[in-house]
């Protein structure tokens, strides 16, 4: 079975077909336009290079976050209306988990951090397991700080990895026993999408479009106060 | 905090744009008062010095608009007057548009003031009906964002203290 997989939790938009063989095609840029100019055409052109017809998919993959509301929402909704579209499920896979499966050789523990701005980060911890990764805390919203003081009281050998962790780098690298994952590796590819969505559609570990949902990951809601609006 | 008077829109677009001299990419402000005190006209008067040359329409029902203004200055409009959760106003992320080479300004934005973080607060208030274009502007730093460039902003906002304003 074909799958497309859709990225676009941080600045990249990453998009990628899988096949039971592995990764067949990826595409993946950082910069330039906005999500909702680059990612449909990039769908478009991974297809055609591949010569694969949007029919020919049996899955749709997605990064559901936490990440930059502007990405997810483009990636998100386009994944949606496909999957939709062409009458097939999908698979909503965490923006951390994909940070962290490629590290999944190193005998660290491996923290995967996405950069939420305005000073907050995304993060959950990790642990190598044969053929993969287990993630050992839930995702979490916090400030640089509160990572570090979290680093500290691990004391683990650290892996760091993503776009959140370079950010702050010095801020981290002042905790011993930590260190950081390539540059290359900082945002979430669609590559390991495809590839863990292969191993969950195999099993039939999917959803319907309509179920999917995203991990934001937000404060608590509440009613704004309108005190001011008046009675309109 | 600074008292001003506007006795024209034209005074208002003036104030608007002297602020907007010293805004910089990353920076937030937030326009407070009631309907028709002039929130929009003030934003026309701010993205005008920005250099943007579209024309800039209330966002109110479309929430947010983007001007782009050359290649690394984008100015943000919004309006959070149809908001009723803070969960359509995290949907909204206006924290990402401020991070990538933005300036925004929000309408309505004092209702949810200590969400949105540093910010400069602008309040309009029609309070002479004899004199429907007159406008109070009271303007306040929320935050250290806009502490270095108080004085400056003072300075240039001189000539329209309550009580300076030529009739």
């Amino acid at each position: 079975m074909l799958i497309l997989g859709i990225e676009t939790a941080t600045e990249q938009v990453s998009v990628a077909i899988g096949g039971h063989e592995g990764v067949l095609g990826l595409f993946e840029i950082g910069r330039g336009r906005r999500h909702a100019e680059t990612l449909v055409p990039a769908i478009e052109f991974l297809c055609r290079q591949a010569d694969v017809t949007l029919e020919e998919f049996g899955c749709v993959a997605v990064d559901v976050g936490p990440g930059l509301f502007t990405g997810m929402r483009v990636g998100i909704a386009t994944a949606k209306a496909l999957a939709q579209a062409l009458r097939i499920p999908m698979i909503g896979v965490s923006s951390l988990d994909l940070l962290a499966f490629p590290l999944r050789h190193s005998d660290r523990t491996i923290v995967a951090v996405v950069d939420a701005r305005r000073g907050e980060l995304f993060y959950a911890f990790y642990r190598p397991v044969p053929g993969g990764v287990q993630r050992v805390t839930d995702p979490q919203v916090g400030r640089p700080d509160d990572l570090v003081a979290d680093l500290i009281a691990r004391g683990q050998e650290t892996i760091c990895v993503g776009d959140g962790a370079l950010r702050y780098r010095d801020a981290i690298s002042e905790v011993i026993r930590v260190e950081f994952a390539e540059q290359w590796f900082s945002h979430p590819s669609a590559a390991p999408l495809v590839q863990l969505a292969h191993a969950r559609a195999l099993r039939e570990d999917w959803v319907n479009p309509w179920e999917l949902q995203p991990l934001y990951l937000r404060k608590p809601d509440a009613q704004i106060n309108w005190s001011t609006r008046g009675g309109v | 905090m600074l008292a001003l008077a506007a006795n024209s829109l034209a005074a208002t677009h003036e104030i608007a744009s002297e602020i907007a001299r010293l805004a910089r990419t990353g920076d937030l402000v937030v326009l407070a008062g009631e309907m028709g005190s002039g929130k929009t006209a003030f934003a026309q008067g701010f993205g005008r010095a920005l250099g943007v040359t579209d024309p800039i329409t209330s966002p109110t029902y479309t929430l947010v608009h983007s001007y782009p203004c050359g290649k690394h200055l984008t100015f943000h409009h919004a309006d959070l007057y149809r908001l009723d959760r803070m969960t359509e106003l995290a949907d909204l992320a206006l924290g990402e548009l401020l991070e990538a080479d933005g300036i925004l300004l929000v309408e309505w934005g004092d209702v949810v003031g200590s969400a949105l973080g540093d910010h400069l607060e602008i309040r309009l208030t029609a309070d002479d009906p004899e004199r429907p274009e007159r406008r109070t502007i009271e303007i306040r730093p929320i935050g250290r964002a806009w502490a270095s460039r108080w004085s400056t902003l003072e300075a240039a906002l001189q000539p329209y203290r309550e009580g300076n304003a030529p009739c």
